[in-house]
């Protein structure tokens, strides 16, 4: 029975052979999109670690380009920003931070670490930041006074990074600093190599929120304390330089009215630089705004190209079924019930599915054999290879179903004679 | 000859219904996301006011500071513009701006947010707007740091009212400035005039800016001659080589005067330095390799179903073969009808791409956006069509053509 079906898909060969490049260029397009979709969907579920409730973002402005160049009366400035929040009754907690929860752009952190490349996404972050964002210590602590005036920088890492860079081995006090270059004599710290020591694990900070991708993340202390701003190494820039970012959780029942008195009270505190101050919940409904509206795009174009393949699909196999009448009507007139005609013309475009699958499969397989985007879990691409997979066999068959219940109907006596 | 096919393609096209509509509808599909593409690029990158200088205008945007192991990509900073920008040859007016940035002003307890944008009094005159009332701010403004501000009608509307706006303040970001002119609401696609407050640069709550090389601004230049625009290039990275950096990080600042083409190229295929030129070529290319992978599944299906199609008039062919039409006659023929079903998607996709953009529009998901269709766009997504008509009738036509007549006579199935 197979082997027969074969035989007739190589009589027809050409055509045939424009079917299956059809269907093989479908899959590959519905797979990208079905996958993309999985990605999302698969982030969207994951727990995002904080809680943006009552949180408002207040934007600092300092009016220059860069982040790296700062001086003493900055941070000074910024100092008297931290303690004018303090004076509003409205605010229950405040914290500094270079990028707030939701905010576009990012700060990454990349090098060789015990031997391997390792990335990280970084955020520097006050004392307080993880009552204000309700931030879930689950091993060791947080930052805290006794971290003061030590000769190391401590670093609190999310779950993701802890498996990637631990497994289950021990993380609190561990280091986190790059190799050092190979140059160096193997005792010898390079001069502003300050120890990064891993002092606790937090469950999750997904700074993007809903969309952000699995990976590792570490949080810097931010003191504003240095010694010597803008000089030592990334970690000590980090700990030195005020913040892009206030975030304050205000009591319940604050309005829009406080936002005014807020602003005008930090604009009397540094007159030469400006703020912009948003709830975090509507940060994150731009965040989600601007994370589905490319989906839905691409989505809708794929859904329209979907049914256009499936009207053609359909148009061609009608005409296939006109054009073998001849052939139909032979098989019937020789005692082929209506039911086997119907499973021949199914059976044909289910092989012929299979083939253009098979090759669409072997090329899909690539992206997660060959690590082209190293960051998406290889379980995504087999969900939305699986999905990718039924919906095809599903559009072929469903298009497939019309023109073979129209061959059952070809009648042997009229089909002989037909021309 | 040409007429009898064209008859001939009227008539297959009105033979069966169905068919053709499923043709119908994969082309106008195909073309009217084109030609969204097209419209919203065209609102980019081409002359639409206040921009009618449009093509004797250059801008000098991205900019980017290097050494050896620091780089700093981003727009030009006002100090790299005056400083080394002003007096190029070929140039007759050469003005600055800034990128246009998020501000809030509070009244009535509620807060609004505008996009201001500083600039200088040139910035006035190489832009053409259209004044609705009063009129632009001066160079000598700019001089004397005077907080005035020219707006758009959509802050009219949401400060005043709609009432007359000139003579009477508006606070934005801490800073009070008097309207001395009020223009029409620029799309914000129109990256070089648009915002929604425009006011002197020398405004700004600190002078740091007129020291960077890296910043928020951009050099916009008229031309007197657009095709000596590598004359005024070569001149501004000559004057560039002559930068003294102090910081040892830092020693080399590029940018480069090019067409907004150019800088979106940039944008999209550079590697967000200031370096180099050519980007516009490969973005041209870039946009027309994504354009044909998209055409691919649409072309495949099409071909599908016009060789499918072939094969029902079987009978026609031969009997036309028998009579000597040549082969070439016949792809002619066959080319010819596919061309006429492509061009009526065309226009039925040009009439639903209309619809579309007017729906864009009415969403306001582009801020103030304009977008239309134009005989431009309409150009190309002819020239789409005509490419998308070749690229699924050729096959087809010549599977036909070599169709042995006896065979063809008989109603061929393979």
């Amino acid at each position: 029975m197979i082997r027969h079906v074969f035989t007739l898909i190589w009589n027809r060969k050409r055509t045939n052979l424009l079917m299956m490049i059809e269907i093989f260029v479908s899959f590959l397009v519905l797979f990208a999109v079905v996958a993309l979709g999985v990605y999302t969907a698969d982030n969207w579920r994951r727990p995002i670690g904080f809680d943006y409730e009552r949180v408002w973002a207040v934007e600092v402005d300092m009016q220059q380009s860069s982040d790296d160049t700062f001086d003493e009366s900055q941070q000074e400035t910024a100092r008297q920003l931290m303690f004018a929040l303090k004076e509003f009754p409205e605010i229950e907690q405040s914290a500094g931070t270079m990028l707030a929860p939701y905010q576009f752009g990012s700060s990454n952190s990349g090098y060789q670490w015990r031997g391997r490349r390792v990335d990280f996404g970084v955020a520097e972050v006050t004392d307080d930041f993880k009552d204000v964002l309700g931030l879930k210590v689950v091993e060791g602590r947080w930052f805290s006074r006794e971290d003061d005036g030590q000769n190391y920088h401590p670093v609190v890492i999310n779950k993701d990074a802890r498996i990637d860079l631990f497994g289950s081995g021990p993380a609190i006090g561990q280091s986190l600093n790059g190799d050092r270059p190979d140059s160096l004599p193997s005792d010898d710290l390079p001069s502003n190599e300050v120890p990064q020591r891993i002092v606790g694990v937090v469950e999750a900070y997904r700074e993007d929120g809903e969309f952000d991708g699995e990976r590792n993340y570490a949080l810097f202390r931010k003191t504003m304390l240095g010694a010597q701003p803008g000089r030592g190494d990334a970690a000590a820039r980090r700990r030195d330089r005020p913040p892009r970012n206030l975030l304050i959780k205000v009591r319940p029942g604050t309005t829009a009215e406080f936002e005014e008195r807020l602003v005008r009270r930090l604009q009397a505190a540094a007159p030469t630089w400006s703020f912009e101050v948003t709830p975090l919940k509507e940060m994150r409904d731009t965040s989600i705004q601007f994370a589905i509206a490319p989906l839905a795009a691409v989505g809708l174009v794929a859904a329209f190209l979907m049914l256009m393949v499936a009207l053609g699909l359909l148009g061609v196999l009608w005409q296939t079924v006109t054009q073998r009448t001849r052939e139909i009507g032979l098989r019937r007139a020789k005692g082929a019930a209506r039911v086997d005609v119907q499973r021949q013309i199914l059976g044909e475009i289910a092989v012929m599915t299979t083939l253009a699958l098979a090759a669409g499969v072997l090329v899909a397989i690539q992206f997660p054999l060959l690590d082209i985007i190293y960051f998406v879990d290889p379980r995504v691409y087999f969900v939305g290879l699986a999905i990718s997979v039924t919906a095809i066999y599903l559009l072929t068959l469903a298009c497939a179903w019309y023109p073979s219940r129209m061959a059952t109907r070809i009648e042997p006596a009229e089909a002989l004679r037909y021309e | 000859m040409l007429k009898s096919y064209l008859k001939l393609a009227w008539k297959v096209l009105l033979r069966r219904k169905f068919f053709t509509f499923i043709s119908l509808f994969g082309i106008a599909f195909t073309l009217v996301v084109l030609m969204l593409v097209s419209a919203l690029l065209d609102h980019v990158v081409a002359g639409y006011p206040p921009e009618t200088n449009h093509a004797r205008t250059v801008g000098i945007q991205f900019a980017s500071q290097r050494g050896e192991t620091w780089r700093r990509n981003g727009f030009a900073g006002y100090g790299l513009l005056d400083k080394y920008a002003r007096d190029l040859p070929n140039v007759r007016l050469m003005g600055v701006a800034s990128m246009p940035e998020g501000v809030f002003s509070y009244f009535n307890g509620q807060r609004v947010k505008s996009f201001l944008k500083r600039t200088d009094g040139v910035f006035w005159q190489i832009l053409d707007f259209q004044f609705l009332e009063g009129g632009p701010f001066t160079e000598a403004d700019v001089r004397d740091h005077r907080f005035v501000a020219v707006i758009n009608e959509a802050t009219r509307q949401r400060f005043f009212g709609g009432q007359p706006a000139v003579g009477r303040t508006i606070e934005v970001d801490g800073q009070r400035f008097t309207v001395v002119g009020v223009v029409p609401d620029v799309p914000i696609l129109r990256i070089v005039p648009f915002s929604d407050i425009w006011v002197p640069h020398t405004t700004a709550k600190s002078d740091s800016y007129t020291k960077e090389y890296v910043g928020n601004f951009i050099g916009i230049l008229l031309l007197d001659d657009p095709g000596k625009l590598a004359m005024t290039r070569d001149e501004f990275w000559s004057r560039l080589r002559t930068i003294k950096l102090d910081d040892p990080g830092f020693q080399r600042v590029d940018a480069t005067p090019e067409t907004v083409f150019d800088t979106l190229g940039r944008l999209f295929t550079g590697d967000g330095t200031g370096e180099g030129t050519g980007y516009g070529r490969r973005l041209q290319i870039a946009l027309l390799v994504a354009a044909c992978l998209f055409m691919l599944l649409p072309a495949v299906n099409l071909i599908n179903l016009n060789t499918s199609r072939i094969m029902e008039r079987a009978s026609e062919i031969g009997v036309r073969k028998a009579f000597g039409a040549s082969s070439r006659t016949l792809v002619g023929q066959f080319v010819v009808e596919n061309l006429v079903l492509t061009l009526v998607g065309a226009l039925v996709g040009f009439v639903a791409a209309g619809l579309l953009l007017g729906l864009i529009n009415a969403s306001g998901v582009i801020q103030y956006a304009e977008l239309s269709l134009n005989y431009r766009i309409f150009a190309w997504g002819v020239g789409l069509a005509v490419l998308f008509g070749l690229l699924s009738g050729v096959y087809p036509a010549w599977r036909m053509s070599r169709m042995h007549p006896v065979q063809a006579l008989k109603g061929a199935s393979r």
